[in-house]
Protein backbone atom coordinates (compact mmCIF):
# COMPACT_ATOMS: atom_id res chain seq x y z
CA UNK A 1 0.00 0.00 0.00
CA UNK A 2 2.63 2.38 0.94
CA UNK A 3 5.00 1.39 -1.63
CA UNK A 4 2.26 1.42 -4.60
CA UNK A 5 1.10 5.03 -3.05
CA UNK A 6 4.65 5.62 -3.27
CA UNK A 7 4.99 5.11 -6.80
CA UNK A 8 2.11 6.93 -8.04
CA UNK A 9 3.38 10.01 -6.12
CA UNK A 10 7.05 9.43 -7.89
CA UNK A 11 5.57 9.29 -10.92
CA UNK A 12 3.27 12.31 -10.69
CA UNK A 13 6.15 14.70 -9.40
CA UNK A 14 8.35 13.55 -12.36
CA UNK A 15 5.54 14.10 -15.10
CA UNK A 16 4.02 17.25 -13.33
CA UNK A 17 6.56 19.78 -14.88
CA UNK A 18 6.42 18.91 -18.18
CA UNK A 19 2.81 18.41 -18.66
CA UNK A 20 2.27 21.57 -16.66
CA UNK A 21 4.09 23.60 -19.25
CA UNK A 22 2.77 21.93 -22.09
CA UNK A 23 -1.04 22.48 -20.46
CA UNK A 24 -0.58 25.80 -19.49
CA UNK A 25 1.02 26.72 -22.78
CA UNK A 26 -1.09 25.03 -25.20
CA UNK A 27 -4.36 26.30 -23.22
CA UNK A 28 -2.85 30.17 -23.66
CA UNK A 29 -1.70 29.01 -26.99
CA UNK A 30 -5.69 27.74 -27.96
CA UNK A 31 -7.16 30.96 -25.84
CA UNK A 32 -5.30 33.24 -29.07
CA UNK A 33 -2.73 34.45 -26.14
CA UNK A 34 0.76 35.56 -27.89
CA UNK A 35 2.49 32.56 -25.21
CA UNK A 36 5.53 33.75 -26.40
CA UNK A 37 5.33 37.76 -25.86
CA UNK A 38 3.47 36.86 -22.61
CA UNK A 39 5.87 34.43 -21.15
CA UNK A 40 8.83 36.95 -21.54
CA UNK A 41 6.48 39.82 -20.14
CA UNK A 42 5.98 37.91 -16.82
CA UNK A 43 9.90 36.19 -17.01
CA UNK A 44 11.20 39.89 -16.48
CA UNK A 45 9.89 40.42 -13.14
CA UNK A 46 11.96 36.99 -11.93
CA UNK A 47 15.22 39.08 -11.30
CA UNK A 48 13.89 41.75 -9.57
CA UNK A 49 11.96 39.71 -7.35
CA UNK A 50 15.18 38.08 -6.42
CA UNK A 51 17.31 40.82 -6.04
CA UNK A 52 14.53 41.95 -3.87
CA UNK A 53 14.79 39.09 -1.24
CA UNK A 54 18.89 39.85 -0.89
CA UNK A 55 18.82 42.05 2.54
CA UNK A 56 15.88 40.30 4.03
CA UNK A 57 17.73 37.45 3.70
CA UNK A 58 20.77 38.09 4.29
CA UNK A 59 19.37 39.83 7.93
CA UNK A 60 17.66 36.42 8.45
CA UNK A 61 20.21 33.93 7.64
CA UNK A 62 23.63 35.77 9.12
CA UNK A 63 21.24 36.22 12.65
CA UNK A 64 20.31 32.51 12.38
CA UNK A 65 24.06 32.01 11.89
CA UNK A 66 25.46 33.75 14.73
CA UNK A 67 23.03 31.53 16.79
CA UNK A 68 24.03 28.26 15.61
CA UNK A 69 28.13 28.88 15.75
CA UNK A 70 27.35 30.22 19.51
CA UNK A 71 26.55 26.40 20.76
CA UNK A 72 23.62 28.10 21.63
CA UNK A 73 21.25 25.28 20.42
CA UNK A 74 23.26 22.75 22.48
CA UNK A 75 23.11 24.85 25.90
CA UNK A 76 19.10 24.91 25.00
CA UNK A 77 18.76 21.28 24.52
CA UNK A 78 20.58 20.24 28.01
CA UNK A 79 18.05 22.71 29.71
CA UNK A 80 15.18 21.53 27.73
CA UNK A 81 15.98 17.66 27.47
CA UNK A 82 14.02 17.05 31.07
CA UNK A 83 11.14 18.78 30.10
CA UNK A 84 10.73 16.93 26.50
CA UNK A 85 11.38 13.65 28.31
CA UNK A 86 8.90 13.65 29.80
CA UNK A 87 6.37 13.06 27.09
CA UNK A 88 8.12 10.54 25.40
CA UNK A 89 10.83 12.49 23.51
CA UNK A 90 14.52 11.37 23.09
CA UNK A 91 16.96 13.33 23.96
CA UNK A 92 18.71 12.77 20.74
CA UNK A 93 15.89 14.01 18.90
CA UNK A 94 15.64 17.20 20.32
CA UNK A 95 18.20 19.54 18.65
CA UNK A 96 16.53 18.45 15.23
CA UNK A 97 13.59 20.28 16.77
CA UNK A 98 15.45 23.52 16.99
CA UNK A 99 17.35 23.17 14.56
CA UNK A 100 14.29 22.16 11.73
CA UNK A 101 12.47 25.63 11.45
CA UNK A 102 15.97 27.54 11.74
CA UNK A 103 18.19 25.67 8.89
CA UNK A 104 17.43 23.33 6.22
CA UNK A 105 20.93 22.68 5.43
CA UNK A 106 21.89 22.61 9.39
CA UNK A 107 18.71 19.70 10.12
CA UNK A 108 19.77 17.54 7.10
CA UNK A 109 23.00 17.40 8.75
CA UNK A 110 21.90 16.49 12.23
CA UNK A 111 18.90 13.91 10.37
CA UNK A 112 22.16 12.71 8.71
CA UNK A 113 24.37 12.15 11.82
CA UNK A 114 21.35 11.15 13.98
CA UNK A 115 20.86 7.93 11.64
CA UNK A 116 24.34 7.06 10.84
CA UNK A 117 24.58 7.27 14.96
CA UNK A 118 21.73 5.27 15.96
CA UNK A 119 20.33 3.45 12.87
CA UNK A 120 18.17 4.70 10.00
CA UNK A 121 15.41 2.13 11.40
CA UNK A 122 15.95 2.77 15.11
CA UNK A 123 13.18 5.38 16.95
CA UNK A 124 15.80 8.02 16.46
CA UNK A 125 16.07 7.42 12.90
CA UNK A 126 12.71 7.07 12.58
CA UNK A 127 11.96 10.30 14.57
CA UNK A 128 14.51 12.14 13.08
CA UNK A 129 13.59 12.04 9.51
CA UNK A 130 10.02 12.10 10.42
CA UNK A 131 10.46 15.26 11.85
CA UNK A 132 12.48 16.52 8.84
CA UNK A 133 9.42 15.74 6.60
CA UNK A 134 6.62 17.07 8.83
CA UNK A 135 7.49 20.66 8.50
CA UNK A 136 9.54 23.59 6.50
CA UNK A 137 12.22 26.05 7.30
CA UNK A 138 10.03 28.29 8.78
CA UNK A 139 12.64 31.27 9.12
CA UNK A 140 13.88 30.91 5.76
CA UNK A 141 10.45 31.21 4.05
CA UNK A 142 9.54 33.73 6.07
CA UNK A 143 12.38 36.40 5.11
CA UNK A 144 12.03 35.11 1.16
CA UNK A 145 8.06 35.28 1.23
CA UNK A 146 7.78 38.49 2.76
CA UNK A 147 11.12 39.68 1.10
CA UNK A 148 9.61 39.36 -2.05
CA UNK A 149 6.84 41.78 -0.93
CA UNK A 150 8.96 44.16 0.79
CA UNK A 151 7.00 43.46 4.16
CA UNK A 152 8.74 44.54 6.81
CA UNK A 153 6.14 43.98 9.71
CA UNK A 154 5.29 40.56 9.86
CA UNK A 155 2.99 40.63 12.42
CA UNK A 156 1.29 37.68 13.58
CA UNK A 157 4.14 35.60 11.20
CA UNK A 158 6.50 34.33 13.48
CA UNK A 159 4.34 33.03 16.29
CA UNK A 160 1.88 31.08 13.49
CA UNK A 161 4.99 29.76 12.49
CA UNK A 162 6.28 28.65 15.73
CA UNK A 163 3.17 27.38 16.44
CA UNK A 164 2.91 24.80 13.63
CA UNK A 165 6.25 24.29 13.98
CA UNK A 166 5.76 23.09 17.97
CA UNK A 167 2.69 20.76 17.00
CA UNK A 168 4.32 19.49 13.78
CA UNK A 169 7.01 18.29 15.94
CA UNK A 170 4.43 17.13 18.86
CA UNK A 171 2.96 15.02 16.19
CA UNK A 172 5.81 13.70 14.80
CA UNK A 173 6.92 12.57 18.63
CA UNK A 174 2.90 11.31 18.75
CA UNK A 175 2.97 9.41 15.38
CA UNK A 176 5.83 7.61 16.08
CA UNK A 177 5.68 6.18 19.01
CA UNK A 178 2.00 4.97 17.98
CA UNK A 179 2.70 3.01 15.20
CA UNK A 180 6.15 1.76 15.93
CA UNK A 181 7.50 1.70 19.28
CA UNK B 1 7.50 40.06 16.92
CA UNK B 2 10.27 39.66 14.03
CA UNK B 3 12.13 42.70 15.69
CA UNK B 4 12.68 40.75 18.93
CA UNK B 5 13.13 37.30 17.39
CA UNK B 6 15.97 39.00 15.17
CA UNK B 7 17.46 40.57 18.13
CA UNK B 8 17.27 37.42 20.35
CA UNK B 9 18.92 35.37 17.89
CA UNK B 10 21.89 37.64 17.46
CA UNK B 11 21.93 38.65 21.30
CA UNK B 12 21.82 35.27 22.92
CA UNK B 13 24.29 33.83 19.89
CA UNK B 14 27.20 36.74 20.67
CA UNK B 15 26.75 35.99 24.62
CA UNK B 16 26.27 32.39 24.73
CA UNK B 17 29.31 32.22 22.11
CA UNK B 18 31.29 34.43 24.50
CA UNK B 19 30.12 32.61 27.99
CA UNK B 20 31.32 29.25 26.12
CA UNK B 21 34.98 30.56 25.02
CA UNK B 22 35.50 31.81 28.87
CA UNK B 23 34.32 28.29 30.24
CA UNK B 24 36.63 26.84 27.61
CA UNK B 25 39.30 28.81 28.82
CA UNK B 26 39.07 28.18 32.72
CA UNK B 27 38.54 24.13 32.09
CA UNK B 28 40.97 24.51 29.71
CA UNK B 29 39.42 22.22 27.39
CA UNK B 30 41.51 22.42 24.26
CA UNK B 31 44.44 21.56 26.76
CA UNK B 32 46.52 24.46 25.82
CA UNK B 33 49.97 24.31 27.00
CA UNK B 34 49.50 20.50 28.21
CA UNK B 35 51.62 18.07 25.33
CA UNK B 36 50.57 14.96 24.28
CA UNK B 37 51.88 11.70 24.07
CA UNK B 38 51.01 9.80 20.65
CA UNK B 39 52.57 7.11 18.30
CA UNK B 40 53.19 8.20 14.54
CA UNK B 41 53.27 5.30 12.13
CA UNK B 42 55.09 6.42 9.01
CA UNK B 43 53.78 5.20 5.13
CA UNK B 44 56.09 5.52 3.18
CA UNK B 45 58.66 8.09 4.32
CA UNK B 46 60.90 7.19 7.34
CA UNK B 47 60.86 9.21 10.77
CA UNK B 48 63.92 10.99 9.91
CA UNK B 49 63.10 12.82 6.36
CA UNK B 50 62.74 16.21 6.41
CA UNK B 51 58.82 15.86 5.34
CA UNK B 52 57.44 12.70 6.84
CA UNK B 53 53.89 11.96 6.33
CA UNK B 54 52.58 9.75 8.86
CA UNK B 55 49.16 8.51 10.67
CA UNK B 56 48.34 9.05 14.20
CA UNK B 57 46.79 6.11 15.78
CA UNK B 58 45.15 6.48 19.11
CA UNK B 59 42.56 3.97 21.42
CA UNK B 60 39.26 6.06 21.73
CA UNK B 61 39.85 5.42 25.87
CA UNK B 62 43.07 8.24 25.34
CA UNK B 63 42.40 10.32 23.92
CA UNK B 64 38.88 10.69 25.56
CA UNK B 65 41.29 10.73 28.79
CA UNK B 66 43.15 13.54 27.44
CA UNK B 67 40.74 16.17 26.91
CA UNK B 68 38.29 14.24 29.46
CA UNK B 69 35.19 13.96 27.00
CA UNK B 70 32.04 12.23 27.39
CA UNK B 71 32.38 10.17 24.60
CA UNK B 72 34.97 9.10 21.71
CA UNK B 73 36.02 7.15 18.92
CA UNK B 74 39.49 5.62 17.96
CA UNK B 75 41.97 8.14 16.14
CA UNK B 76 43.68 7.50 12.81
CA UNK B 77 44.71 10.74 12.19
CA UNK B 78 46.76 12.08 9.36
CA UNK B 79 49.97 13.99 10.49
CA UNK B 80 52.86 15.84 8.52
CA UNK B 81 55.83 16.40 10.43
CA UNK B 82 58.33 19.02 8.93
CA UNK B 83 61.77 19.80 9.67
CA UNK B 84 62.80 23.51 10.19
CA UNK B 85 66.78 23.79 9.31
CA UNK B 86 67.00 25.13 12.61
CA UNK B 87 67.03 21.33 13.64
CA UNK B 88 63.21 21.47 15.41
CA UNK B 89 60.31 19.66 14.32
CA UNK B 90 56.81 20.87 13.57
CA UNK B 91 53.99 19.13 12.90
CA UNK B 92 50.31 19.75 10.77
CA UNK B 93 47.14 17.51 11.26
CA UNK B 94 45.02 18.24 8.22
CA UNK B 95 41.33 18.25 9.73
CA UNK B 96 38.68 16.20 7.68
CA UNK B 97 36.01 14.58 8.35
CA UNK B 98 37.25 11.27 9.52
CA UNK B 99 39.23 13.27 12.24
CA UNK B 100 37.59 13.48 15.83
CA UNK B 101 34.88 15.61 16.43
CA UNK B 102 37.00 17.69 19.55
CA UNK B 103 39.59 18.34 17.01
CA UNK B 104 37.27 19.48 14.39
CA UNK B 105 35.99 22.01 16.82
CA UNK B 106 39.32 23.29 17.99
CA UNK B 107 40.23 24.11 13.67
CA UNK B 108 37.63 26.70 14.43
CA UNK B 109 39.80 28.51 16.87
CA UNK B 110 43.21 27.52 15.10
CA UNK B 111 45.08 30.04 13.05
CA UNK B 112 45.07 27.58 9.68
CA UNK B 113 41.57 26.81 8.41
CA UNK B 114 40.55 23.41 8.84
CA UNK B 115 44.12 22.32 10.29
CA UNK B 116 45.74 22.02 13.72
CA UNK B 117 49.80 23.18 14.36
CA UNK B 118 52.13 22.53 16.86
CA UNK B 119 55.64 21.96 18.21
CA UNK B 120 57.08 18.74 18.26
CA UNK B 121 58.77 18.42 21.95
CA UNK B 122 60.03 14.80 22.21
CA UNK B 123 61.13 12.44 19.12
CA UNK B 124 61.57 9.24 19.71
CA UNK B 125 62.47 6.97 16.43
CA UNK B 126 62.26 3.67 15.95
CA UNK B 127 64.90 1.11 15.60
CA UNK B 128 63.03 0.44 11.85
CA UNK B 129 62.51 4.33 11.39
CA UNK B 130 58.86 3.13 10.83
CA UNK B 131 56.79 4.80 13.92
CA UNK B 132 58.10 7.12 16.29
CA UNK B 133 56.84 8.18 19.89
CA UNK B 134 55.90 11.90 19.79
CA UNK B 135 55.28 14.54 22.60
CA UNK B 136 52.97 17.35 20.62
CA UNK B 137 52.36 20.81 21.75
CA UNK B 138 49.22 22.22 19.85
CA UNK B 139 49.11 25.65 19.35
CA UNK B 140 47.36 27.35 21.41
CA UNK B 141 43.71 27.34 21.01
CA UNK B 142 41.41 30.29 22.21
CA UNK B 143 37.89 31.97 21.20
CA UNK B 144 36.77 29.09 19.38
CA UNK B 145 33.13 30.19 19.30
CA UNK B 146 34.07 33.74 18.92
CA UNK B 147 35.83 32.84 15.71
CA UNK B 148 33.18 30.51 14.60
CA UNK B 149 30.08 33.51 14.67
CA UNK B 150 32.43 35.97 12.65
CA UNK B 151 33.32 33.20 10.33
CA UNK B 152 29.79 31.33 9.86
CA UNK B 153 28.28 35.34 9.66
CA UNK B 154 30.19 36.23 6.93
CA UNK B 155 29.99 33.29 5.00
CA UNK B 156 26.20 32.88 5.34
CA UNK B 157 25.81 36.94 3.99
CA UNK B 158 27.79 35.68 0.44
CA UNK B 159 25.63 32.65 0.92
CA UNK B 160 22.21 34.27 1.14
CA UNK B 161 23.47 36.24 -1.89
CA UNK B 162 23.82 33.33 -3.54
CA UNK B 163 20.72 31.92 -2.87
CA UNK B 164 19.11 34.56 -4.03
CA UNK B 165 20.39 35.15 -7.36
CA UNK B 166 20.30 31.24 -7.88
CA UNK B 167 16.33 31.97 -7.62
CA UNK B 168 16.14 34.34 -10.78
CA UNK B 169 16.39 31.47 -13.07
CA UNK B 170 13.26 29.17 -11.86
CA UNK B 171 11.75 32.49 -10.77
CA UNK B 172 12.12 33.93 -14.70
CA UNK B 173 10.52 30.51 -16.03
CA UNK B 174 7.46 30.07 -13.57
CA UNK B 175 6.98 33.71 -13.56
CA UNK B 176 6.49 33.53 -17.64
CA UNK B 177 4.29 30.48 -17.42
CA UNK B 178 1.84 31.61 -14.64
CA UNK B 179 1.17 34.89 -17.03
CA UNK B 180 0.31 32.78 -19.64
CA UNK B 181 -1.65 30.81 -17.51
CA UNK B 182 -2.99 34.22 -15.77
CA UNK B 183 -3.80 35.89 -19.56
CA UNK B 184 -5.49 32.44 -21.11
CA UNK B 185 -7.59 32.83 -17.99
CA UNK B 186 -6.64 29.48 -17.10
CA UNK B 187 -5.98 30.34 -13.19
CA UNK B 188 -9.69 32.01 -12.89
CA UNK B 189 -10.48 28.35 -13.98
CA UNK B 190 -8.49 26.75 -11.18
CA UNK B 191 -9.56 29.21 -8.60
CA UNK B 192 -13.24 28.11 -9.18
CA UNK B 193 -12.90 24.84 -8.64
CA UNK B 194 -12.01 24.91 -5.48
CA UNK B 195 -13.70 27.87 -4.18
CA UNK B 196 -15.44 26.04 -1.47
CA UNK B 197 -12.37 25.68 0.00
CA UNK B 198 -10.38 28.81 -0.68
CA UNK B 199 -12.96 31.50 0.73
CA UNK B 200 -13.52 29.32 4.01
CA UNK B 201 -9.11 29.98 4.06
CA UNK B 202 -9.01 33.58 2.48
CA UNK B 203 -12.14 35.25 3.04
CA UNK B 204 -10.23 38.75 2.55
CA UNK B 205 -9.22 37.66 -1.03
CA UNK B 206 -12.20 37.56 -3.74
CA UNK B 207 -12.65 34.15 -4.85
CA UNK B 208 -11.80 34.57 -8.52
CA UNK B 209 -8.57 36.89 -7.63
CA UNK B 210 -5.40 35.26 -9.57
CA UNK B 211 -3.78 35.27 -5.48
CA UNK B 212 -5.97 32.56 -4.88
CA UNK B 213 -4.79 30.70 -8.45
CA UNK B 214 -1.35 31.02 -7.49
CA UNK B 215 -1.87 29.97 -3.77
CA UNK B 216 -3.48 26.27 -5.31
CA UNK B 217 -0.36 25.80 -7.56
CA UNK B 218 1.92 26.82 -4.75
CA UNK B 219 -0.10 24.15 -2.60
CA UNK B 220 -0.11 21.62 -5.09
CA UNK B 221 3.75 21.92 -6.09
CA UNK B 222 5.10 21.87 -2.33
CA UNK B 223 2.76 18.51 -1.95
CA UNK B 224 4.50 16.95 -5.04
CA UNK B 225 8.28 17.81 -3.37
CA UNK B 226 8.81 20.17 -6.67
CA UNK B 227 10.54 23.24 -5.03
CA UNK B 228 11.85 24.58 -7.29
CA UNK B 229 8.16 25.61 -8.93
CA UNK B 230 6.78 25.95 -5.40
CA UNK B 231 9.04 29.03 -4.37
CA UNK B 232 8.41 30.90 -7.64
CA UNK B 233 4.46 30.57 -8.13
CA UNK B 234 4.68 30.95 -3.96
CA UNK B 235 6.06 34.79 -4.61
CA UNK B 236 3.97 35.12 -7.28
CA UNK B 237 1.01 34.98 -4.71
CA UNK B 238 2.52 36.86 -2.68
CA UNK B 239 2.67 39.63 -4.87
CA UNK B 240 -0.85 38.82 -5.49
CA UNK B 241 -1.93 39.08 -2.18
CA UNK B 242 0.17 42.58 -2.04
CA UNK B 243 -1.84 44.37 -4.50
CA UNK B 244 -4.68 43.62 -2.36
CA UNK B 245 -2.56 44.80 0.91
CA UNK B 246 -4.24 48.48 2.26
CA UNK B 247 -0.69 49.14 4.00
CA UNK B 248 2.32 48.50 2.03
CA UNK B 249 5.05 46.85 3.87
CA UNK B 250 2.74 45.32 6.43
CA UNK B 251 1.78 42.05 6.66
CA UNK B 252 -2.43 40.95 5.52
CA UNK B 253 -4.27 38.14 7.50
CA UNK B 254 -4.36 36.45 4.06
CA UNK B 255 -0.38 36.72 3.49
CA UNK B 256 -0.18 35.02 7.04
CA UNK B 257 -2.54 32.29 6.30
CA UNK B 258 -0.76 31.34 2.95
CA UNK B 259 2.64 31.22 5.07
CA UNK B 260 1.32 28.79 8.06
CA UNK B 261 0.55 26.57 4.57
CA UNK B 262 3.76 26.59 3.86
CA UNK B 263 5.52 26.92 6.64
CA UNK B 264 3.84 23.72 7.45
CA UNK B 265 5.31 21.88 5.07
CA UNK B 266 2.13 19.62 3.65
CA UNK B 267 3.88 17.31 1.61
CA UNK B 268 3.01 13.69 0.02
CA UNK B 269 6.65 12.30 -0.41
CA UNK B 270 9.09 13.74 2.26
CA UNK B 271 11.80 12.71 -0.94
CA UNK B 272 14.70 14.25 0.74
CA UNK B 273 14.46 12.83 4.06
CA UNK B 274 13.61 9.16 2.14
CA UNK B 275 16.61 9.63 -0.50
CA UNK B 276 18.79 10.22 3.01
CA UNK B 277 17.30 7.12 4.42
CA UNK B 278 18.24 5.38 1.96
CA UNK B 279 21.64 6.55 1.31
CA UNK B 280 22.77 5.28 5.57
CA UNK B 281 21.38 1.98 4.68
CA UNK B 282 17.71 1.58 5.89
CA UNK B 283 15.77 -1.16 5.59
CA UNK B 284 12.51 0.69 4.91
CA UNK B 285 13.37 4.05 3.30
CA UNK B 286 9.69 4.45 2.37
CA UNK B 287 8.53 3.85 6.38
CA UNK B 288 8.33 7.85 7.23
CA UNK B 289 6.11 9.02 4.14
CA UNK B 290 2.66 7.89 6.80
CA UNK B 291 4.32 9.76 9.99
CA UNK B 292 5.55 12.88 7.89
CA UNK B 293 2.37 13.31 6.19
CA UNK B 294 0.78 13.47 9.66
CA UNK B 295 3.25 15.46 11.61
CA UNK B 296 2.54 18.03 8.13
CA UNK B 297 -1.05 17.87 8.70
CA UNK B 298 -0.92 18.56 12.27
CA UNK B 299 1.34 21.62 11.41
CA UNK B 300 -0.23 22.88 8.89
CA UNK B 301 -3.94 22.88 10.45
CA UNK B 302 -2.38 24.28 13.81
CA UNK B 303 -0.85 27.10 11.42
CA UNK B 304 -3.74 28.13 10.08
CA UNK B 305 -6.11 27.59 12.87
CA UNK B 306 -3.12 30.02 14.90
CA UNK B 307 -3.22 32.55 12.35
CA UNK B 308 -7.17 33.04 12.94
CA UNK B 309 -7.15 33.67 16.68
CA UNK B 310 -4.01 35.82 16.23
CA UNK B 311 -5.14 37.83 13.50
CA UNK B 312 -8.03 39.09 15.62
CA UNK B 313 -5.59 40.09 18.78
CA UNK B 314 -5.49 43.76 19.32
CA UNK B 315 -2.26 43.57 19.33
CA UNK B 316 -1.83 42.36 15.73
CA UNK B 317 -4.99 43.95 14.74
CA UNK B 318 -3.66 47.63 15.16
CA UNK B 319 -0.82 47.24 13.01
CA UNK B 320 -3.29 47.16 9.75
CA UNK B 321 -4.92 50.59 10.46
CA UNK B 322 -4.07 52.56 8.06
CA UNK B 323 -2.53 56.22 9.06
CA UNK B 324 -3.92 58.94 6.55
CA UNK B 325 -0.71 60.24 5.47
CA UNK B 326 0.78 56.43 4.36
CA UNK B 327 -2.24 55.71 2.43
CA UNK B 328 -1.59 58.64 0.39
CA UNK B 329 1.59 57.50 0.17
CA UNK B 330 0.03 54.24 -1.28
Amino acid sequence: MGDLFRSIINIISILAIPLVLLLFLLWGFFKKVKVYEVFVEGAKDGFNTAVRIIPYLVAMLVAIAIFRASGALELLTTLLAPVTSLIGMPPEALPMAFMRPLSGSGSLGLMTELMKVHGPDSVIGVLASTMYGSSETTFYVLAVYFGAVNIKNTRHAVPVGIIADVVGMLAAVWIVRVLFF
Amino acid sequence: MLNYIWMGLIAIGILVAAGNDIYNETQNTYRNGVPMDAVVQFDESSANDLTAKGKINMPADAFRAFYDLPAATDVHQPIIITTSSSGEKLFTLPVDDSSPKHWKEMTKGALAKDKLSGRIVAYTVADDAKSAHVRLEFEPIRFVKMKAVTQSALDIASTAVSIALGLIGVMALWLGVMKVAEEAGLLKALTRLLTPVTKRIFPDVPTDHPAIGAIIMNTAANMLGLSNAATPIGLKAMEELNKLNPKAGTATNAMVTFLAINTGGLILIPATAIAVRVSVGSANPGLIIGTSIVGAGCATIAGVLASKILQRLPVFKRDLVVVEKEASHG
